[in-house]
């Protein structure tokens, strides 16, 4: 735990209010740290990463002499401080070659691990023709294979790309800020049994071509690589706990949303609310007022006054027959 | 390839198993069959599967996306293209994938004091009744506290009758228009005290 002191000004408190915990939360933010092996393959792909994780991230210079499966202690540290949940570590090793392990935390503790090694085929963002995208777009994503829903590692690896990349979450987005797509492929099907395939990351730049067939709104898309292109083998893993899952799952009460009474919507999207009036008094309607609409001068009580057993009428009696005329 | 050519290009794409949509998250997921040979490191063709695989589910998730119902607004702000005054919106509706919360949710806040000395007691909050009281003697309305509060009705008064409970005792000859405004101070003083003991105990 990072010993924190009361905020002594407003600037103080406000950057405490930040870290704290929210009902809707911020963008998950990622700290790219490099690991004591770390090599030069290894920071040209993590500046590649980042850039894609631009402006949610934090990219360490030196060296951190972190082993991740062996004590987690100083990662914790490093996301407190940081305030960072996910964590990119790298390692080089005969075992482990090039070696990167995404980590998530929840609560500043160890959420889960993966170890993410890249193959020799990959391309750095430098190597492809200079085909850009604006910085911080929330990009479109694609997994391709059915182990994504049933293997557990795969899963896994699905979670944690979503998570890393899919910055905000709104309910509105610029149709011109579809830009970019994020490929995540498994490298074919396997049988129980078999070594997992490698996963293919992959970036591609959308274009987009009118086309015939779709009119206007529909358009053709065509698609240009733009790196970086990586291969990742899955190495070690390490799960959440099942209490850390449930806890880390659950939704606040705020966030769903509550049915409305009485309030509709209809299929092209119009609001209909429905209200209950009490009954309209048409008796006690005030319109114009003056002398000769007094209630006193009402004409309807004092012809039900004849029937009555009172031989004459007094000024007395006329006054209450007036307010509640019999029917 | 020329601009014409993607013309006659189809927007649709068959599959056999229909993909499933994110669109809450921009995502698509296709779980139809992958062959392993077309994505083996040795085929020299193994990009350019990569990429058809990826473009058709791109398209059918553009498909989807661009059916969604669009909002537009005139704001510019925050457009990418800087030129354009109005920008066209697509309404997203929730995500559908779960994934993990960063923090835990944050904790309710504790109960004070009296909060929990109401609750043991059972008594309710009261109903807001709004500042202001109607003033018979002026016949107008005045907040009930504040500048020209009704609390303050004391104050200018050129006569005022001296209280029952500090008639004899050592304070009698104090002027009770003081009097009342120390005690108001004294209320504000001791709401400050409770509150600072319950932000302590919380």
């Amino acid at each position: 735990m990072i010993r924190t002191v009361k905020p002594k000004n407003a600037r103080a408190k406000r950057a405490l209010e930040k870290k704290e915990a929210k009902v809707v939360e911020n963008v998950k933010q990622a700290l790219f740290i490099p690991g004591q092996t770390s090599n030069k393959v290894l920071h040209d792909v993590m500046v590649d990463l980042s850039s894609l994780k631009k402006p949610n991230m934090k990219r360490f210079n030196k060296k951190n002499n972190i082993r991740p499966f062996e004590d987690v202690s100083g990662l914790e540290f490093l996301s407190e401080k940081n305030d960072c949940s996910l964590m990119v570590l790298s390692s080089n090793s005969k075992k482990r070659k090039n070696n990167l392990t995404f980590i998530r935390t929840f609560g500043y503790k160890i959420y889960d691990m993966i170890e993410l090694q890249i193959a020799e085929n990959y391309k750095l963002l430098s190597d492809f023709r200079k085909e850009t995208f604006t910085v911080g777009l929330k990009p479109m994503m694609v997994f391709q294979g059915s182990a994504f829903d049933t293997d557990p590692a795969f899963m896994h690896v699905k979670s944690l790309f979503m998570d890393f990349f899919r910055g905000e979450v709104t309910t509105l987005q610029d149709v011109s800020g579809l830009q970019h797509i994020i490929s995540v492929t498994i490298a074919g099907d396997y049988q129980d049994g078999e070594t997992l395939p490698n996963v293919l990351f992959r970036v591609y730049k959308l274009k987009t071509y009118r086309s015939e067939q779709g009119g206007r709104k529909l358009p053709r898309v065509e698609l240009s690589e733009t790196g970086p292109r990586l291969d990742f083998k899955i190495g070690r893993i390490q799960t959440p706990t099942p209490d850390m899952v449930t806890e880390a799952m659950k939704r606040s009460k705020q966030q769903d949303i509550k049915m409305k009474k009485n309030v509709e919507l209809d299929s092209m999207g119009d609001k209909f609310g429905r209200i209950h009036m009490g009954k309209q008094e048409l008796q006690n309607l005030q319109t114009r007022k003056m002398k000769g609409l007094k209630s006193k001068f009402d004409q309807t009580g004092e012809d039900d006054e004849g029937d009555d057993d009172e031989s004459f009428v007094t000024a007395d009696d006329i006054e209450p027959a007036a307010k509640k005329p019999k029917h | 390839m020329a601009t014409n050519d993607f013309k006659s290009l189809p927007v649709t794409v068959e599959k056999p198993i229909p993909v499933v949509y994110d669109l809450g998250n921009l995502s698509v997921f296709d779980s139809n069959v992958l062959d392993r040979n077309n994505f083996d490191s040795s085929n020299a063709k193994r990009e350019e599967h990569l990429k058809n695989l990826t473009r058709d589910n791109t398209q059918l998730l553009i498909n989807q996306l661009l059916s969604l119902p669009i909002k537009s607004t005139t704001d510019s702000t925050g457009g990418t293209s800087g030129q354009s005054s109005t920008m066209s919106l697509l309404r997203l509706p929730e995500p559908m994938t779960e994934l993990p919360r960063e923090k835990p949710l944050p904790k309710p806040k504790a109960p004070t004091k009296w909060e929990k000395f109401a609750a043991k007691k059972g008594i309710k909050a009261k109903e807001k009744s709004g500042k202001m009281v109607f003033d018979q003697a002026s016949g107008e309305w005045v907040p009930k506290w504040g500048y020209k509060g009704s609390n303050k009705k004391l104050d200018n008064q050129w006569l005022v009758e001296v209280d029952e409970k500090v008639e004899n005792t050592d304070k009698e000859l104090i002027d009770p228009r003081s009097l009342n405004r120390q005690e108001r101070l004294k209320l504000i003083k001791k709401n400050e005290r409770q509150q600072k003991k319950n932000s302590r105990t919380a």
